[in-house]
């Protein structure tokens, strides 16, 4: 379980989170949703180590996370999956997956059974196997990072804003992905999301965030009911 | 006809020499994002490794080793002191070669101090560093040629093995590439930038010790130096390691075997501006193929 | 007692005019247009090789005197006749002066293009690049081609500030040099308050957001580069004149690496910031190297290598801790938008 108490995080100066208190459970989806800039990504970005930690702390499974720098973190089992700039661009798909697989330290066996369940969820990527990265069209890529992700078998996956640009097909296909994710494989997946309603209809538990506080925690079907939560700061209702 | 196998053993040398250090200047870039002006720098303290084993008696050529080691070392203090701390601190690429022409300058006052101060304990002048006669000759080359070219393969081999083979360079490639992806799949990217520079340094640090058996050094020789070395990386393309040397061997060769024949056919007046070559080039480059030869091979 | 002292200010005076020039310049090419101009050297010493090479020429042509000797090559028999003409005849001089400024900064200019030409379109670190590799060029030049400025040896160049008498040309000529670094430095000023300077500094923050705003990078490049190369090639020309004499031997850690610490100490795009961080340095030195004596006692080694170490270590800590400099630069607005925003402020 990931728990995160009282967080007060920013960029040096730029404080940015005020006293976010969290919790995500293993198989379950918990969506962080809010408005441009309210500090979605820097609630990822704290949780890897990648922003400033002034007070509160951040738990997984018992374990701190706070002071560790976030190639560490990595290796504790957590996969974070950039918007942007998430693969290797001049290295083919397979060769991706293996690289990280490497990195992390699994074994050939345990990589080749990894391998075969992403291909399992993701058959395009099977058939692009050799195609070199930086050529798939933009919902294979995402496909393709967000198995680097899955590819070490982390405790915690870290999601952010995975449908943004993609084409309306490659949404939709993605949402259901992720679902499955969450139904065969054993971890906590944070989501962040832009697109209020697809994350809703996947979503276990709801975040909103705005302007770095949290104003509403709850199930999907009680923001809804929500309604001057879900259409002032989410364009829902 | 003699003359121009001289002036092409010569050419020889000089282009791996140019090589070894034009490698360091794109590896750096490539990892780091940063030109290294600090490079010239890492060449004169290899120029002054070998000249001080050859002061206590020892061959100059252990020079090669010692000061792979030393250079190594002195690029890894600059890396840091000053870049990583600005690095972490997200400062712009301007601030970093800023950063890198500082410690040129720290070290160049460093190198002279010691330099000074070779004259007055060995008294001998120690800004004459010449070691050419000295030098082995093997079947009717000079032992400079043969280090230098034969260094230059195996290191290049070395490279190629480390960055292609071990998980270490796929770490290295990875943080070429991407470095928050690959910091993200829990590879330390900080160690993997050190560890380049502790390359980059090395290798300039042998082409320094190999330096004074095939020409005058002094401690500004690495000044002189910088615009071949950039050019020569330039020319290669600064998006492939291996352009480098590829650079490295044209500019190399353009310098020395080219102007030798252009001052036949021109006029010897012309030898004086061989110095002009690298610029020329460097502009040739930068207007017609500013990413370098490299690109114009692969795009094959 | 007082003469030292007097002496000291003078010369204290002159190097802060000429730097203060070379560093207003760098300024207006880095602080305002973004270019990392590590080859300052390439104008300065243009400057500077050229009013070598052609004062003594124009001063024959404006005298009309009859030189016999080469002025490159013997000088001194040269400058035996200039030199006394030049000395009573102050409008001579003075237009002597002005031609000769207005050549340094011409080729100033063009020696600015020059190094913008391949580069005007590169990013800025392939630019730094180049400009570094060409700063050393000048030199080269200098040194192989012998009708310039005698090779090696330098020229001796007549003295454009003696009509006031000698005991005075030294005043005179730092005088001068204050003047010229004053227009210079209001004249930045000027700029950067301009539409032109404006979108110039909104080119530095952010090249794409400019550009796609419809500023021309290249435009704006070459236009802050041919005005800081020409205020470069006017301190080259003042600092020749000044000497009396020059040789190619001018260095990059001088002209180069200095200026740059120098700004960076003030504060970068900061005109006043510059001037702050100039005469700060400018006096340091100054008084280091009057007492030169002094500590050549202290120190096991040669004081110019000291010179090196402590400003590469000076320059390292402001790097690592004040960037931004003393004073650090504050966004120019414009009065009309000035006042919107005071009055939007006095409604909140």
């Amino acid at each position: 379980m990931l728990v995160i108490e009282k967080l007060n995080s920013g960029y040096g100066k730029l404080h940015v989170l005020y006293d976010v208190s969290l919790t995500a459970k293993r198989k379950e989806i918990t969506a962080a949703l809010g408005p441009n800039g309210a500090g979605k990504t820097t609630l990822l970005n704290s949780i890897f180590g990648l922003a400033d930690i002034y007070s509160g702390s951040i738990e997984l499974d018992d374990e701190r996370l706070n002071k560790m720098p976030p190639h560490m973190i990595s290796r504790r089992g957590v996969s974070y999956v950039f918007q942007l700039m998430n693969i290797f661009p001049n290295l083919t798909v397979e060769e991706n997956l293996r690289l990280v697989a490497r990195f992390s330290g699994m074994n050939h066996k345990d990589i080749e059974n990894s391998l075969k369940e992403i291909y399992d969820l993701f058959p395009i990527l099977k058939e692009r196997r050799r195609q070199v990265a930086g050529t798939l069209s933009g919902g294979e890529r995402q496909m393709l990072a967000i198995s680097i992700g899955l590819i070490k078998r982390p405790r915690l996956l870290l999601l952010d804003e995975p449908t943004a640009g993609l084409a309306v097909r490659y949404v939709d296909m993605l949402i259901e992905k992720i679902l499955e994710m969450k139904k065969t494989m054993d971890m906590i997946i944070l989501l962040v999301e832009q697109n209020v309603h697809k994350a809703l209809k996947i979503a276990d538990k709801v975040y909103v965030l705005v302007s770095g506080r949290i104003i509403f925690e709850g199930t999907p079907s009680e923001l809804v009911n929500k309604e001057d939560i879900a259409k002032m700061y989410l364009g829902v209702g | 006809m003699i003359n121009m196998i001289e002036t092409l053993i010569s050419g020889i040398t000089y282009s791996s020499l140019l090589s070894l250090m034009a490698l360091g200047i794109t590896l750096l870039y490539r990892t780091t994002k940063v030109p290294n002006f600090a490079h010239a720098s890492f060449v004169v303290f290899g120029i002054y490794t070998s000249y001080t084993l050859a002061l206590l008696g020892y061959n100059p050529y252990l020079g090669t080793l010692l000061g792979f080691i030393v250079s190594g070392i002195i690029a890894l203090i600059l890396f840091y002191a000053l870049l990583e701390p600005l690095r972490r601190r997200k400062s712009s690429i301007f601030i970093l070669m800023m950063a890198t022409l500082t410690y040129d300058i720290l070290m160049f006052g460093i190198i002279n101090i010691y330099a000074d101060y070779l004259q007055t304990t060995f008294k001998i002048p120690a800004r004459n560093v010449y070691l050419a006669p000295q030098d082995f000759t093997l079947i009717g080359l000079k032992g400079v040629t043969i280090v230098s070219t034969s260094l230059l393969i195996v290191l290049l081999m070395l490279l190629y093995i480390l960055l292609n083979r071990t998980i270490i360079g796929a770490a290295l490639r990875a943080v070429m590439e991407n470095p928050s992806l690959a910091q993200a799949n829990g590879i330390n990217v900080s160690l993997m930038l050190a560890l380049s520079w502790f390359l980059a340094g090395g290798l300039a640090g042998v082409a320094g010790a190999l330096l004074p058996m095939y020409m005058m050094t002094d401690p500004s020789t690495g000044m002189l130096l910088i615009a071949p070395m950039f050019c020569a990386s330039i020319l290669g393309g600064l998006e492939q390691i291996y352009g480098a040397p590829l650079g490295g061997f044209i500019l190399g060769l353009a310098t020395t075997v080219l102007v030798s024949w252009l001052s036949g056919v021109i006029g010897y007046w012309i030898m004086t501006y061989s110095l002009m070559v690298p610029y020329i080039t460097l502009i040739i480059t930068l207007i017609f193929i500013p990413r370098g030869v490299v690109s114009i091979i692969l795009k094959r | 007692m007082f003469d030292v002292i007097i002496l000291f200010i003078t010369d204290l005076l002159a190097f802060f005019g000429i730097y203060l020039m070379l560093n207003t310049a760098l300024n207006i090419e880095r602080g305002y247009a973004g270019i990392p101009n590590f080859g300052l050297l390439f104008s300065y010493a243009g400057g500077a090789y050229i009013t070598g090479h052609l004062t003594a020429k124009i001063a024959i042509l404006l005298t009309g005197a009859k030189v016999e000797a080469d002025p490159i090559t013997q000088p001194v028999s040269a400058l035996m006749v200039l030199n006394p003409i030049l000395a009573s005849n102050p409008l001579i001089s003075i237009t002597l002066l002005i031609i000769i400024l207005l050549i340094g900064a011409s080729f100033g200019a063009l020696l600015g293009l020059i190094q913008l030409g391949p580069a005007i379109r590169l990013r800025e670190d392939y630019l730094a690049i180049t400009l570094l590799a060409l700063g050393e060029v000048m030199n080269y030049i200098a040194i192989a081609y012998k009708p310039f400025i005698n090779g090696s040896l330098g020229v001796q160049v007549p003295d454009v500030f003696s009509w006031l008498g000698s005991r005075y040309r030294f005043y005179l000529a730092t005088g001068i040099i204050l003047l010229i670094a004053f227009i210079l430095y209001i004249y930045a000023e000027f700029l950067g308050r301009t539409p032109l300077g404006r979108a110039m500094k909104a080119i530095r923050e952010n090249e794409i957001a400019a550009v796609s705003l419809g500023k021309s990078l290249t435009r704006y490049r070459a236009i802050a580069m041919i005005i800081g190369s020409a205020f470069t090639g006017v301190a080259g020309s003042l600092w020749t004149l000044y000497s009396g004499a020059i040789t190619p031997t001018l260095q990059r850690f001088d002209w180069t690496f200095l200026p740059w610490l120098m700004i960076f100490l003030g504060g970068i795009g900061n005109n006043l910031g510059v001037a702050l961080g100039t005469f700060i340095f400018v006096l340091i030195n100054r008084l280091i190297i009057f007492n030169k004596h002094l500590l050549a006692g202290v120190l096991p080694f040669d004081i110019v290598w000291f010179d090196y170490i402590s400003l590469g270590l000076i320059m390292g800590l402001i790097l690592i801790y004040r960037p931004q400099g003393i004073l650090p630069e504050k966004p120019y607005i414009p009065k009309n938008i000035r006042r919107k925003i005071v009055v939007s402020r006095s409604q909140e």
